[in-house]
């Protein structure tokens, strides 16, 4: 027998008088730390103060202390040194692979596979996802995100989405492939197609924002704001064109809890495994494809071929084809080869957005075609369109305030 | 014997799932941290189980992408024994889901999770009364620290197919 839905209440509401008996209920001081943190008043600049926290303790671990603080000592003072030294065949074509630059002084300008691609993975890369994913595990495990999830709710409406929205996103701040798994949350669609967009083309992953910590800090936050910016803007836009519905958020709001160590250190260690067992062939991959292709005279013809697009709509050097490349495989790493490129500040600001914008990474990739090869398609069409606006946008804002 | 764990979000699937078969399953403090359903093995008596860690579903009728799995995953496995879990505070709404399960003749354990939570609460469940109107087997659990699981386990072998008339009859009667 199969009961209707009133019936079913109906049935419920008996076992549930017969079974469950409510004491008196006193409030304590748990409930009072979770109002203070969901009412908008208090709560908006708890969030802030978090984010702000979080952002330090991101920028003080893993850039400063050590990356400057130990990586570099130890791969500019002696990795590169020593590999410069021991590799043999300096100005073959293997040497360039491998190694690079024979007079480079510093790992970013080597660009060899063990030497750049090295340095970009361990001594940047890992340290910056290892401090990202504690503490986004601590804010998970305590219950702090749904938190922040009610507090952006109506921000997010206007671009289709609901508070709920930010937990793709800030899962997409340490890698974009569970970013876009957490789609599926989203109830329609619609909100699916334009959250999975925008986190393909607007959010840079952990290892991307580790990395330009250490190259561009004092720039990063332009890069940061267009991004922001372009995720609102054509949120915005796609919620306009993109048929379908936008329902509203319904959420349970857990109680906070204790996190436990444990568990912490599973889903780190877990992360730290992936590291060692996705990004850093990746990284090394593409260091080397980059540097063959580059060998072979392709990436020149290719920075030749479109020096138009570059140079003269989205105002970057055509230097920047190779990155490009090599940002299909690993943002970090386009990044990285950014960083010894010749330009200007505001060049270096348009270029490094235009690597997060374009193509997504391949894993990214790959997900999304597992979440449907139709949005796929939808997203990549959607994100050409807002590589050339949004580049020749960077550009125009260049030119207007006279630094481009 | 297959055996899936199902319940809201949120209420400690993951962290039973992780309990019972030594897997490491992600779990997080907020719903919807799994989205696709995790397969691993466990032991019931000596004999081996495959148990599955099914996305959090409200109800058999899916609201959204990762609840559509849920709801495939009981249709595909119609042999399997379900381990409902329900978060003991908020007991109403769980009991929902395990009457829809139930009415499709999926054998049952109930496991009343975060009980340590609702004694903090002062919400006192009468676990026998529940037992006998239901007739499945209920455990109070709390999952995170593994009190209840290995009862859990032990009672899984008493499930079976439950007839809603005699949920019925057992709670007195619909209005």
């Amino acid at each position: 027998m199969k009961l209707t839905i009133d019936q079913r209440w109906d049935l419920i509401d008996k076992i549930a008088k017969q079974t469950v008996t409510f004491g008196e209920y006193r409030h304590t001081l748990k409930d009072a730390i979770g109002e203070l943190t969901i009412k908008p008043f208090t709560g908006i600049p708890i969030a802030i103060a978090v984010m702000y926290a979080f952002w330090s303790i991101f920028s003080s671990f893993a850039g400063t202390l050590f990356t400057d603080g130990f990586m570099v000592k130890l791969f500019d003072g002696h990795f590169l040194p020593w590999m410069q030294d021991i590799f043999p065949g300096a100005g073959g074509w293997l040497y360039y692979i491998i190694v690079g630059d024979p007079l480079a002084n510093n790992s970013f300008e080597a660009l060899g596979v063990l030497t750049s691609g090295f340095f970009v993975a361990i001594g940047v890369v890992l340290p910056a996802i290892f401090i990202f994913y504690l503490m986004l595990a601590l804010l998970e495990d305590m219950g702090y995100m749904p938190r922040l999830a009610v507090l952006i709710d109506t921000v997010l409406h206007r671009i289709g989405l609901h508070g709920y929205a930010i937990v793709p996103t800030i899962l997409s701040l340490g890698c974009n492939v569970p970013g876009v798994a957490a789609t599926r949350i989203l109830e329609t669609k619609k909100q699916r197609f334009i959250m999975m967009t925008l986190l393909a083309i607007f959010i840079p992953c952990g290892a991307q924002i580790g990395i330009m910590e250490e190259v561009i800090p004092d720039t990063m936050g332009w890069v940061l704001l267009y991004l922001i910016t372009g995720y609102f803007i054509f949120g915005y836009i796609l919620n306009k064109i993109v048929p379908g519905k936008s329902p509203e958020f319904l959420i349970d709001v857990p109680p906070y809890r204790k996190p436990m160590i444990s568990n912490l250190s599973k889903k780190v260690w877990g992360r730290i495994v992936g590291f060692f067992k996705v990004a850093l062939p990746f990284v090394l991959l593409g260091c080397g494809i980059v540097n063959v292709l580059y060998l072979v005279g392709f990436i020149d013809w290719v920075g030749n071929v479109f020096s138009p697009v570059f140079v003269l709509w989205f105002g970057v050097p055509e230097a920047t084809a190779g990155p490009l490349i090599a940002a299909f495989l690993r943002k970090d790493l386009a990044v990285a080869q950014l960083s010894v490129i010749e330009m200007t500040p505001y060049q270096m600001i348009s270029a490094v957005v235009l690597v997060s914008i374009y193509f997504p990474c391949v894993a990214t990739f790959a997900m999304m075609i597992k979440e449907g090869v139709k949005e796929m398609l939808g997203a990549l069409a959607v994100l050409f369109v807002v590589v050339f606006l949004y580049g020749g946008l960077i550009h125009l804002i260049g030119i207007l305030l006279g630094v481009a | 014997m297959n055996v899936l764990l199902m319940g809201h979000p949120n209420v400690g699937k993951s962290v039973f799932f992780n309990r019972l078969t030594g897997a490491n399953v992600t779990e997080s403090n907020y719903p919807g941290t799994t989205v696709d359903f995790t397969k691993g093995w466990m032991k019931i008596d000596g004999e081996d189980a495959e148990l599955v860690d099914v996305p959090g579903t409200f109800s058999l009728d899916p609201k959204d992408k990762a609840e559509e799995v849920a709801v495939a995953m009981l249709h595909e496995n119609k042999d399997a024994k379900v381990i409902c879990v329900i978060d003991a505070s908020k007991i109403e709404r769980g009991v929902y889901l395990a009457l829809e399960i139930l009415e499709e003749g999926y054998p049952m354990v109930i496991a009343l999770n975060m009980w340590d939570a609702a004694v903090d609460k002062n919400i006192l469940i009468d676990i026998n009364n529940l037992q006998r109107i239901l007739g499945v087997p209920v455990v109070s659990t709390v999952a995170i620290s593994g009190e209840g699981i290995k009862e859990l386990t032990l009672k899984l072998k008493e499930a079976k197919p439950i007839k809603i008339e005699d949920i019925v009859k057992n709670a007195g009667g619909l209005t």
